[in-house]
């Protein structure tokens, strides 16, 4: 018992044990502390064994809990002690105390290091173990090449050399420089030839650090573990002492396995074939005996062999049997064989197609679940969780809500979690879904998180079939004596919205449900209290004709909740007391609830999220990835006008609807026109925030991912004309119309008058009351001459006129004078040059104002200098075209794209299309009859003349999608005239272009803006 | 690697507590005391392993992805905590190793014998883990090499020795 030869440490242990309660532990311990500090502060007078005692004493106080940080300095001094107990006392509790970090270490290294590189065996263990304990940075940089020698030393005992394996190993983490990896692999391979099992085994542990930080420089080494395995697991050529319970060091048959399965493969077919061997004979080779240990021995290393087989892939024979194997193990009595049978069942979902062999086990692992041990009804709700598919979902998943009742605490949010994940992932049909999910929130309310109460609402919402269902099925449970405040919530909600589809049945007129839903109003909470409101509100609208009692008893709510102390409530109340009082206009007002945008689950992407810090081998997780796509899928209502969204902000229409209406409708006109561009499209989308808000508001509680209040905002700046624009921007829509009345508006829409004038040569490019201004042009090559014709439409003079033009840099324009004065009557002819320098789809801009009268008048107008201005259409034969066709051979030169949404149009119209702009269509060029080969000729200084060649590939099937691939010798053109065809196939070019630069303001004094492209920048400003 | 040997009694008093990540004093009670309230409450014939989620909600980050493996012997619980890179049943059976040591060591082992030799306990395990990793599984060499250390404690220390009977008298 020489270790424990402390009289005082053992006396001042077994005080403290005797110490009834924790307050008289402390005062011992204190008592003790205070002793321990006095003595240390008169060194003089303490003996070394005095010393080690206190220490001793003060790791014992640490492990109680209390802090000795005064003595930190006393044990790191201890390392330096001459004589061997203090020595050790020294490096034992500085081990405890300390960590990596910590000033002190720092003063113990040099000692450290003399105690590694002296003669003293005994001391260099005590040193070793210390660095392999708490080494850090520093101490990888000063010790390791001296740690190194000592494992490779040959004059070491295996004693020192196994620490300093492990030694080497902490310092390897600590840095991973330390170990040349050049000149390692080769030191390791050696290492793993060792014949003492003892230094193999902490060269093993080494081995594995280092392959798994890069397996590709040890290659070398794979063979030895093989080998290894061979002489462990075949031969049991090892010393007698290493067997344990007459297994081979189980330790190092595990280590060498975890080694090889950081390898990706074994790819030499000997080396393969005697490690499959091995592991075949570990597979067949463990029976289960009496005695646990062994038993335990055995199985540690089969589960590992079992990794490896899964890690290597095996052939698929290989593979069943080790399903048959873990079948067998989930079944056995030993519960830490069960529980790591089913760990194992599950990341074998993961590795290998075994799917439909490990169905086979359904029942058991089920039966699993009902196990007395939590980590096995962890696992085996894991591994159901992973092996759930479309056709065993309903089993699993009712088997889940059974256990539910009973299950521990702790597991039922996840598990009602997970129930609801496999119920909208696998559900055979969408009734099913709502029943599971209702169920769950009737049985482990508590544990049911909103998400998974607002993914039901989303479902319902976009599968009308679903909703009298829903609605039916919420009414139900209604009528349960005591029902959880999430089913309050999710019934009023989905009879708020669909009740009226039950009106027929008995109990579900619209007085009764209100009735049995405000029954539950004295039980809740008050954001419950803000849905039920609105559900009152949706009732009442239902009702009609209005059921004068209902209204009553609905308005008594609201007045009474008029003046409730929390915000949301008192503004609900008192704005659907308003509301209500509006007649059939409510129908409107509170229609039923738009489809949801189709989203990711919040539910699977928060088991993501959970799974993130469990394991990197959560078998879940991968297949949540693989599966994503058997979620089931929504039908998407949702047009591409953004029509829903409108009817999403139709709910929360605010008052004084119908009266707009009226007025609205001149709107998208004028609009149009062009006059209203001046309007910002921010400020209606401000006026829309609030409406948005309440928007938000009632769907708060729904939005999973994002309040889908905000999508509409910007979808409706896209569709201005849509009526649904009305009410909450009316007012402001209203007051630019007002005001132009006294400005002066153009007649025409500019916009059109520029397309018509892209195609053709001569026409009218604005017109207003007073000025007309008409163009006419012709074209060579890459030169253009255009004239302005400037014409007062009046019997008095117009003045100040001014012109300018915004060229683009790629266009050179020569505008010739401009008179100030317009006499009455008269037309003045401006010429303006034109040279092509370059292609490019960018527009010249003119701008050009006047003064009638007092008004101003200042427009920028686009002018029809376009790219297909400069193209002269050519007739190609098929002689001509296919070899360019060919020696083109792709990007940049050609470029190809699917362009989706184009306008459906015939092939005979698409090639009129074409022809008006200058692309000549050669027919029968192109053996298919549904695609379109066109050629022209391009003209610009740079590129001079230049061959273009289009192809045009529709499908007759959609003829909103089509190929185009367009070629010529020049990138920059090639991707221009491809970007220009698109925008006329997929647009309507009155709608769908930039906006007209139709600037019409009261004041002239915009600043004349300097650009490469006027035409773009205003497009951008407007 | 192995994050953690603990020995804790039945009243959840702590025997031996070695963390080879540095782990404050503080989060080292609050660990052993989750294990503990744990690990009485477990009921007969169950697995020896306990999933770390379920144990430390609270130092989730700490010690997220841990197993704890355990065995009851008499009055006291042998706890490792390990990481996914350790087999369950491996680091079961070093249990079982260490116990047999100590059994060795003191033969009859009892919970006395480990309170009183605190350092020796803690010598043993330092023959067997080092900085988390299984340094040695032999049994008969760990005794080798502790008693080495003892024979040069003896050499150099003149102290008393605590004998077993006499230690019953703090039974």
């Amino acid at each position: 018992m020489a270790l424990s030869g402390m009289r005082g440490l053992s006396v001042f242990i077994s005080e403290v044990r005797n110490c009834r309660n924790k307050e008289q532990e402390r005062l011992r311990v204190d008592k003790e502390l205070g002793n321990i500090r006095t003595r240390f502060k008169n060194e003089k007078g303490l003996t070394p064994y005095e010393k080690k005692k206190y220490v001793w004493k003060m790791l014992y106080i640490y492990m109680l809990g209390y802090d000795v940080d005064f003595g930190h300095m006393e044990a790191v001094s201890l390392i330096s002690a001459p004589k061997y107990p203090e020595k050790q006392v020294g490096y034992i509790v500085t081990s405890c105390l300390l960590n990596e970090n910590h000033d002190f270490l720092r003063l113990a290294i040099n000692a450290v290091r003399n105690d590694i590189i002296g003669r003293n065996e005994t001391f260099q263990c005590l040193a070793l173990t210390l660095v392999g304990n708490i080494g850090g940075r520093e101490f990888a940089e000063s010790l390791a090449p001296d740690v190194q020698k000592l494992l490779i030393s040959s004059s070491c005992r295996p004693l020192v050399r196994k620490k300093a394996a492990l030694c080497l190993l902490r310092l390897f983490r600590k840095n991973s420089d330390i170990l040349n990896v050049d000149g390692w692999s080769d030191r390791m391979a050696q290492l793993l030839d060792e014949r003492d099992l003892g230094v193999l085994t902490s060269s093993m542990s080494l081995f594995v650090a280092l392959v798994s930080n890069n397996h590709e420089a040890y290659w070398s080494c794979l063979p030895k573990c093989v080998k290894v395995m061979e002489r462990l697991a075949r031969n049991q050529d090892i010393p007698q002492e290493y067997t344990y319970y007459g297994i081979p060091s189980p330790w190092l048959q595990v280590k060498t396995m975890r080694a090889l399965q950081y390898f990706p493969t074994v790819e030499d077919p000997s080396i393969r074939r005697a490690l499959f061997e091995v592991l075949q004979r570990i597979l067949m080779g463990t029976d289960v005996v009496k005695n646990v240990n062994k038993n335990n021995a055995s199985h540690a290393v089969l589960f590992e062999a079992l990794a490896l087989v899964m890690h290597l892939d095996s052939e698929k024979e290989m593979m069943s049997q080790c399903v048959a194997l873990l079948g067998k193990f989930i079944a056995v009595r030993e519960p830490n064989i069960r529980y790591l049978g089913l760990e194992n069942m599950t990341r074998m979902l993961m590795v290998t197609d075994v799917h439909e062999i490990i169905k086979r086990h359904q029942a058991q692992i089920i039966t699993s679940l009902k196990d007395p041990d939590i980590s096995i009804r962890r696992r085996s709700l894991d591994l159901l969780y992973g092996m759930c598919d479309v056709s065993n979902a309903k089993d699993i998943v009712e088997e889940l809500l059974q256990y539910l009742g009973t299950a521990d605490f702790a597991m039922r949010e996840e598990l009602a979690l997970k129930a609801a994940i496999l119920a909208e992932k696998f559900a055979p049909d969408l009734s099913w879904y709502v029943d599971v999910i209702l169920q769950l929130i009737d049985k482990a309310g508590d544990f049911v998180s909103d998400d998974i109460w607002f993914r039901v609402v989303q479902f319902v919402t976009n599968n009308e079939d679903l909703q009298p269902y829903a609605a039916l099925k919420a009414r139900e449970y209604l009528d349960k004596p005591a029902i959880h405040e999430t089913m309050v919530k999710v019934s009023a909600y989905l009879l708020g919205e669909y009740s009226h589809l039950l009106a027929r049945r008995p109990g579900c007129s619209p007085k009764e449900i209100f009735s049995i839903i405000h029954e539950k109003l004295p039980t809740v909470s008050t954001p419950t209290i803000s849905i039920l409101l609105t559900t009152y509100a949706k009732i009442l609208m239902h009702s009609q004709p209005p059921d004068p009692e209902l209204q009553n008893q609905v308005w008594a709510v609201y007045s009474k909740y008029e003046s409730c102390i929390d915000a949301e409530i008192q503004q609900r109340a008192v704005e659907y007391f308003a509301l209500s009082r509006k007649g059939e206009a409510l129908m409107d007002i509170l229609a039923e609830m738009p489809k949801f945008p189709e989203r990711q689950s919040s539910l699977i992407k928060k088991a993501e999220d959970t799974e993130a810090d469990t394991a990197e081998q959560s078998a879940i997780k991968l297949r949540t990835q693989q599966q994503a796509s058997n979620a089931l899928v929504l039908t998407d209502h949702r047009p591409a006008n953004g029509a829903p969204q409108v009817s999403q902000l139709g709910m929360i229409m605010v008052p004084s609807t119908s009266n707009v209406d009226q007025n609205v409708v001149d709107q998208p006109l004028t609009h149009s026109n062009g006059t209203l561009s001046v309007v910002d499209p921010q400020p209606p989308a401000q006026d829309h925030a609030p409406a948005g808000d309440i928007l938000g508001d009632l769907l708060g509680p729904l939005a999973i991912e994002g309040p889908p209040g905000v999508s509409p905002q910007s979808e409706l700046n896209n569709v201005p004309s849509h009526e649904g624009t009305l009410g909450a921007n009316d007012a402001l829509a209203l007051a630019p119309v007002g005001d132009q009345e006294s400005t002066v508006k153009p007649i025409g829409d500019i916009a059109e008058r520029f397309h018509a004038l892209c195609l053709k040569d001569s026409g009218v490019l604005y017109e207003d009351p007073y000025i007309q201004i008409g163009i006419k042009a012709e074209w060579r090559g890459h030169q253009g001459r255009m004239v302005l014709f400037l014409g007062n439409k009046n019997t008095a003079s117009l003045d100040s006129v001014q012109a300018k033009i915004l060229p683009p840099s790629h266009l050179k324009l020569d505008l010739s004078l401009v008179p100030k004065i317009i006499p009455p009557r008269a037309q003045v002819q401006c010429p303006l040059e034109v040279v092509n320098l370059r292609p490019s789809r960018d527009v010249a801009v003119l701008d050009f104002s006047y003064k009638f009268g007092t008004y101003l008048v200042n427009n920028r107008l686009r002018l029809p200098a376009v790219l297909n201005k400069f193209f002269q259409p050519i007739q190609v034969s098929a002689e001509e075209f296919f070899p360019q066709w060919r020696s083109l051979p792709g990007p940049p030169l050609k470029l190809q794209e699917v362009v989706r949404g184009v306008r459906p149009m015939s092939l005979g119209e698409m090639a009129n299309l074409f022809n008006s702009l200058k692309l000549m269509v050669c027919p029968g060029l192109d053996p298919n009859a549904c695609n379109l080969v066109a050629s022209t000729t391009f003209y610009s200084e740079n590129t001079r003349a230049m061959l273009c060649l289009i192809r045009i590939e529709t499908d007759p099937a959609d003829r909103t999608q089509l190929r185009m691939t367009v070629a010529s010798g020049d990138p920059t053109l090639t991707f221009e005239l491809k970007e220009f065809i698109k925008e006329h196939l997929v647009s309507i070019p009155t709608a769908g272009k930039p906006p007209a630069p139709v600037a019409q303001q009261p004041q002239p004094n915009i600043p004349p803006i300097a650009s490469s492209d006027p035409g773009a920048l205003l497009a951008g400003l407007l | 690697m192995i994050r953690a040997m603990i020995v804790i009694n039945n009243q959840g008093k702590p025997r031996l507590s070695k963390f080879y990540n540095y782990t404050p004093v503080e989060q080292q009670q609050q660990l052993i005391r989750s294990i503990y309230s744990v690990l009485c409450l477990q009921p007969e014939n169950v697995s020896n392993f306990i999933e770390g989620g379920s144990i430390w909600v609270r130092q989730k980050t700490y010690f997220s992805d841990s197993r704890l493996v355990y065995k009851l012997f008499a009055t006291l619980y042998f706890v490792f905590v390990f990481d996914s890179s350790e087999n369950e049943l491996a680091m079961f059976d070093l249990i079982q190793v260490y116990v047999e040591t100590l059994e060795k060591c003191f033969s009859n082992v009892c919970e006395l014998d480990i309170v009183l030799n605190y350092s020796k306990i803690h010598t043993i395990l330092d023959e067997m883990i080092l900085g988390g990793q299984v340094v040695e599984t032999n049994s008969e060499k760990v005794m080798q090499a502790v008693e080495e250390i003892s024979k040069l404690e003896k050499v150099t220390a003149a102290t008393k020795l605590i004998s077993k009977s006499t230690s019953v008298l703090w039974g």
